[in-house]
């Protein structure tokens, strides 16, 4: 019922009378460090914030530093990274940077005249302009000012949506649009979250495993995972039904597919905790895997079990 | 109360898996199932007593889960005219803006009000009071500050303050003191010396020397102690006295008429109801209930509290017996931490 663990052991090693060097280093070799000191002997270094990297008369800013007195300093955790007289860091973890085209999936913030704010894990919260939705009654048609008036029908604060990036605002805000049948409104299953990198670029974001779950990867590391909808019973372009578009109501979900959803959701928190990029192969061996070692669904919460899930699908490759 | 809007569709998805049967968590957790949780002890240095817990945080990474810091700073109070003899404890919860980024300043402020009365009537309840917290009766007594720092917040919160808080109190050692009086050396009239009276508390003088009270007819009992000095300098004083009573808080999360334990925070949004139930254990009286919250919107008939507080007290028992264990093992890690210490010098 409860357990009880501990935090891992901190390393407790605060001897600093000596300095540990690479082997490789000589301690002759020490004294030219500070003629290229930016860069470790593999070609890069991490760095934290507000440590002073270089001199900002010999080099440049770039993206994660700043500058004071005359010093390059980084603003975020990450690597060093220098091209010619460019220094710039590379943050360990950063929001969603959006581009067009992008497949994302948001969350509902705020209803606002003509426009919803959605948040994407982005820097900004993103908009999604009225006219940048399907409307009931057809794919053209003219905004009237009864769809202004009715928009919390179509969506409302909280609801999860998936969209793509249309274009940017000045302000460098993302702007989104659902007028794909592929898109809008998300319901039949639940909401993990990973980090943004962890989601690759892929020939298609909708994945659909034989588990009868489908997967909504989005860019900003939001994913959707669901029951399976047939393609024939969705919505239509034809019969375009406002009604199941921008429904609350889940469909009827037997308890096998409730489990596999937790069980996909599980596994991507598993392979997102050890920094694994997420790909349907993955996805898939590691959910063979786990079906095969009858495990429950809660197993995986553990740390040796998800271990070895690691293990074994990093081994097959 | 803090939730993070879910849409409908999420909610419904959440409720229907609950009330389905066998009743199935988004995560595949059992209804009674606490995700791992993690604790130590002995974490602020500066502190009297501290302990950090993180419920359900990744075990790989370490990130999520709900955490909060605990530490406990006794300090010395002078005792006024009628105020209260045996010490006083004030508990103060703090909440990181990063635990609730949603949330305005106002709004955050109101949250770590309400978490703070909770947790301040509880364990500052008169029935939980540690008998150690005296040092010269009617004169000095020692001030215990709890304060805990909610450093992110998964869901559960209530549960895991009052584990924190819990742990917190454990570790506390509190100061040894020794009375100190001043008597007036026989003879030499106007020259004091110092003589320390044996025992916590001190004594009462002897009565003979005292030239400066004339009347031989004084028959009240004086209390002659009137400062105090910390005798040892090697240890960090005596536990809190009945540090095993202080009690856990056990949240029953319902969607009707099903409860379920340690939710997440979008179970949370999707339960309409949340009973906060708050049980001490003493090892040789019955279990007391030492507090009992209802958060949410719903309402609950008489027969229903009745059959969750039974319930809830067999949940709340488990709980205290996995802590009390848990608080154990912490002890002795750390004697042995420290004796290692001791040895390597």
């Amino acid at each position: 019922m409860i357990s009880f663990t501990s935090f891992p052991v901190k390393l407790d090693n605060n001897d600093y009378s000596y300095t540990r060097h690479h082997p490789g280093i000589h301690d002759d070799d020490l004294m030219d460090l500070d003629t290229d000191d930016l860069l470790g002997a593999d070609g890069s270094r991490q760095t934290c914030p507000g440590e002073s990297l270089t001199s900002s008369q010999a080099y440049m800013r770039g993206h994660g530093t700043y500058v004071d007195n005359e010093e390059v300093i980084a603003s975020v955790a990450g690597t060093i990274e220098r091209v010619n007289k460019l220094v710039t860091v590379r943050a360990i973890s950063s929001r969603y940077n959006p581009e067009v085209g992008d497949l994302v999936v948001g969350r509902i913030t705020e209803v606002q005249p003509r426009r919803w704010k959605v948040d994407a894990n982005s820097r900004q919260d993103a908009v999604l302009m009225l006219s940048s939705v399907n409307l009931p009654g057809g794919v053209q048609r003219r905004k009237l000012e009864s769809d202004e008036l009715q928009m919390r029908t179509f969506f409302e604060e909280g609801d999860l949506l998936v969209a793509e990036v249309q274009a940017f605002f000045s302000d460098g805000a993302m702007s989104l649009h659902t007028r794909s049948l592929k898109y809008g409104k998300l319901r039949n299953g639940q909401l993990v979250t990973v980090s943004p990198i962890l989601v690759r670029r892929l020939k298609s974001h909708f994945l659909t495993l034989p588990c009868g779950v489908d997967l909504i990867l989005g860019l900003n590391g939001y994913i959707w995972v669901s029951k399976h909808v047939k393609e024939s019973e969705q919505e239509g372009e034809e019969g375009f039904d406002a009604e199941a578009v921008y429904s609350n109501q889940n469909d009827e979900i037997d308890a096998s597919t409730r489990i596999a959803i937790s069980r996909v959701t599980n596994i991507i928190r598993v392979l997102a905790s050890h920094f694994l990029p997420l790909t349907d192969t993955l996805l898939l061996q590691a959910y063979e895997w786990t079906v095969d070692q009858e495990g429950g669904v809660q197993d995986l919460l553990q740390e040796d079990f998800g271990d070895a899930l690691i293990a074994s699908i990093t081994s097959r490759e | 109360m803090a939730t993070t809007a879910i849409s409908k569709a999420e909610q419904s998805y959440i409720q229907t898996a609950l009330l389905s049967d066998p009743p199935l968590r988004t995560d595949g957790r059992s209804l009674q199932d606490f995700r791992s949780v993690a604790l130590e002890t002995g974490v602020a240095p500066l502190a009297n007593g501290s302990a950090r817990i993180s419920v359900g945080r990744d075990p790989h990474d370490g990130s999520g889960g709900t955490e909060v810091l605990a530490a406990v700073k006794v300090e010395v109070e002078s005792v006024e005219e009628g105020g209260v003899d045996a010490g006083r404890i004030v508990c103060t919860v703090s909440c990181s803006p990063a635990a609730y980024p949603q949330l305005a300043t106002a709004a955050l402020e109101d949250l770590q009000y309400d978490m703070t009365t909770i947790i301040h009537q509880t364990l500052s309840h008169p029935s939980l009071h540690p008998k150690n917290l005296r040092i010269l009766p009617g004169k000095k007594s020692w001030l215990l500050n709890l304060d805990l720092i909610v450093l992110a917040d998964s869901g559960n919160i209530y549960d895991a303050l009052f584990m924190a808080a819990r742990a917190a109190l454990w570790d506390t050692k509190i100061p040894r003191t020794r009375a100190v009086e001043y008597k007036a050396r026989k003879g030499v009239a106007g020259s004091t010396g110092v003589s320390a009276a044996v025992g916590k508390l001190g004594g009462s003088g002897d009565m003979d020397i005292d030239e400066d009270t004339p009347s031989g007819f004084d028959t009240r009992q004086i209390q002659h102690a009137i400062d105090f000095e910390l005798p040892d300098y090697w240890d960090e004083g005596e536990v809190l006295d009945g540090r095993d009573t202080w009690p856990v808080c056990i949240t029953l999360n319902l969607v009707p008429p099903v409860h379920f334990l340690d939710a997440i925070l979008r179970e949370e949004a999707a339960a309409p109801l949340k009973v906060l139930l708050i049980y001490s254990f003493p090892t040789s009286e019955k279990p007391r209930v030492q507090g009992m919250r209802m958060l949410g919107p719903s309402e609950l008939t008489l027969e229903q509290i009745k059959d969750l507080v039974n319930r809830g007290e067999q949940y709340a028992r488990n709980v205290s017996t996995a802590l009390h264990t848990k608080l154990k093992d912490e002890d002795v890690r750390r004697n042995q931490k420290a004796r290692e210490k001791f040895e390597r010098r």
